[in-house]
């Protein structure tokens, strides 16, 4: 297949960047730490243990959800667009492979840039915790190197996606960097303005605020994968009330249990919101390969 | 069949137009050398060719194939030398062919692609480090996987010293003797005339000659070059000259006209530039050269023509 040569020479073209070699050296501290804190600050208490895991990986999450994206679109957004501007994709497309297997074939290749550190961190986390953790740690550490991983390749599309469907570099710039600044500054305040407009418009209930609110809060990918994450350790219902809450968590918001609870609609299950993040997977490529279909080189 | 088929293509960037109503046919196994100043409108042509621009009227046949609709297949079938390309800094030499092998599906060894173009021994090296005749090489390398039926060649001599353009004059000829239709463009006479069948001369985006090496040979046979020394002489003042019988072309730089005319014809020429009003201070004529009628096709008055910059367009 015309893609998997793309992406196997893309592979080989980006791990010799030193960017593949700063995450994996990042994640593996950072996942690692997670499994030395288990280990040795947990001491001989199971129950104890298991306690500071979660807490370790409940404010790790935050930190994956903005390292994650921010360096997989750092590793993406020129992909396509240095390509254009260097030349490169003269040689690329003198060769035998579609327009849309060029956008596919970087995606994976990117993909596996971003996910190798993430997995092999995993990994070595896992060697370091295996001989005092749980069954049900072991378990919820695989979910959540999974569950980062994809939110990883969630934003390798978004990069690549926007440099398949721009001319140069800095457009791609621009666009990668607007939409990270819209998922993690902007998006609530978009929240918070359809709210009160439709509040405005159609006299909406409290409970049905909270659930229009739920419902934008889901559709960002990296407030999804943190409720996703959180589903973890709580259930769904928790996890989506913790989406209203204060500083990180720590003060949760009453009214949004109330609102939410005491059964939380399937529409908001964690499958649903699972899903929202990989609409985010397949739209940006689909636009990108749509326009890069269109280009003129 | 022709391996390659323009008809009334046209090609337009904004308001500029870079190929303008050229039609142009290249039949299977020929080498054709695509001729014309930098700027004439070759390389958008190529692009066309290979689905990197689409024309914005007329119809392109490549192998048989609409090159938007088979884009894949056309490239297939095609090696291609592109211009304006860079290499994969990272990747080393062989990786380059490796990937060419690799995309083809073809059975190669790519230290034997390597050592035919001259590469054997850098093949370790990242390409990165390469000069720009070594990138050229490695291109043209890339291009030969697989034994592809068309060879397009875009400029393939630059960055090559005069051993290097031998070379790769040999690789088209090799390629040629295979049964390969090879698509070779430059704007230097002296590249093609060796190897080439037949030529064609791009001009703003015009094609104004498409004959066989030996019938612009026959046609620089007969005639003469005419140079007349003539102050401020503008490209207008030559309209009636180019109208004559015998004349092939004429250009001037404002200070010398130069004519390729037949023998016979060079009294009438200097009546039509008397009559247009120009004072003609002195002339000689010699015999013509091919590069001469290459010269007359494509240099001078240019710019009179294309004043909006067209004759600029390298896109």
């Amino acid at each position: 297949m015309s893609w998997e040569a793309v992406a196997r020479k893309d592979f080989r073209d980006a791990v010799r960047s030193r960017w593949l070699w700063v995450l994996s050296v990042l994640s593996v501290l950072v996942f690692a730490g997670a499994a030395v804190g288990r280990l040795y600050v947990g001491g001989g208490n199971q129950q104890e243990a298991a306690a500071i895991l979660r807490g370790f990986l409940f404010y790790l999450k935050q930190g994956t959800a903005i390292i994650i994206p921010l360096t997989a679109l750092v590793v993406t957004y020129a992909s396509i667009t240095r390509e254009r501007e260097s030349g490169t994709i003269k040689l690329l497309l003198s060769l035998p492979h579609s327009r849309d297997d060029v956008v596919l074939g970087k995606f994976l290749g990117r993909s596996a840039v971003v996910t190798l550190p993430v997995l092999i961190g995993f990994v070595v986390a896992l060697l370091a915790l295996l001989p005092a953790a749980s069954g049900l740690d072991i378990f919820v550490y695989v979910q959540f190197a999974l569950l980062t991983a994809l939110l990883g390749v969630v934003f390798v599309g978004i990069g690549v996606g926007v440099s398949a469907a721009v001319s140069t570099n800095q457009r791609a710039l621009v666009g990668a960097g607007g939409l990270f600044a819209v998922f993690w500054f902007l998006w609530n305040f978009f929240v918070t303005g359809v709210n009160r407009a439709a509040t405005d418009l159609f006299g909406l209930s409290t409970p049905d605020q909270f659930r229009l609110r739920l419902a934008l809060k889901i559709l960002n990918p990296i407030q999804a994968y943190k409720t996703l994450v959180d589903s973890l350790f709580m259930s769904d219902l928790e996890g989506r009330i913790r989406m209203f809450s204060m500083l990180f968590g720590m003060i949760p918001n009453q009214q949004a249990a109330q609102a939410l609870g005491p059964e939380l609609s399937p529409a908001f299950g964690d499958a649903v919101v699972l899903a929202a993040m990989l609409l985010w997977l397949v739209l940006p490529l689909t636009v990108g390969i749509v326009w890069f279909r269109e280009a003129e080189l | 069949m022709a391996a390659i088929e323009l008809d009334g293509v046209t090609k337009r960037f904004g308001d500029v137009t870079a190929v303008e109503e050229l039609d142009l046919t290249v039949p299977e196994g020929e080498v054709f050398g695509f001729l014309g100043p930098n700027g004439a409108g070759k390389s958008t042509t190529i692009n066309v060719l290979l689905d990197f621009v689409r024309p914005s009227s007329g119809r392109v046949e490549v192998l048989g194939m609409d090159p938007q609709a088979d884009s894949v297949a056309v490239r297939d079938r095609t090696g291609v030398l592109p211009e304006g390309f860079s290499v994969y800094d990272r990747l080393t030499g062989r990786e380059h062919i490796e990937f060419a092998i690799e995309s083809k599906e073809a059975d190669v060894d790519p230290d034997a692609v390597l050592d035919r173009v001259g590469l054997a021994g850098d093949g370790d090296r990242k390409a990165g480090g390469y000069s720009k005749g070594m990138a050229q090489r490695l291109a043209l390398g890339m291009a030969l996987v697989g034994d592809p039926d068309l060879l397009i060649l875009d400029e393939p001599s630059s960055g090559l010293d005069p051993a290097g353009a031998k070379e790769m004059r040999d690789i088209v000829r090799e390629e040629a003797d295979r049964g390969a239709t090879v698509f070779f463009s430059s704007h230097v006479l002296g590249q093609v005339e060796a190897v080439c069948d037949s030529v064609g001369i791009l001009r703003d985006g015009e094609l104004v000659a498409r004959d066989s090496i030996e019938g612009l040979r026959e046609t620089v046979g007969t005639g003469a070059t005419l140079e007349i020394t003539a102050e401020g002489v503008t490209d207008d003042d030559l309209g009636a000259v180019r109208g004559l019988d015998g004349v092939d072309a004429a250009s001037t730089d404002g200070a010398t006209v130069t004519v390729q005319c037949d023998s016979e014809a060079k009294t009438a020429v200097i009546g039509a530039l008397e009559d247009a009003g120009v004072a003609v201070e002195d002339f000689s004529t010699r015999e013509s050269s091919l590069e001469d009628l290459f010269l007359a096709y494509t240099e001078g008055s240019a710019p009179d023509e294309a004043p909006d910059g067209a004759t600029e367009v390298d896109a």
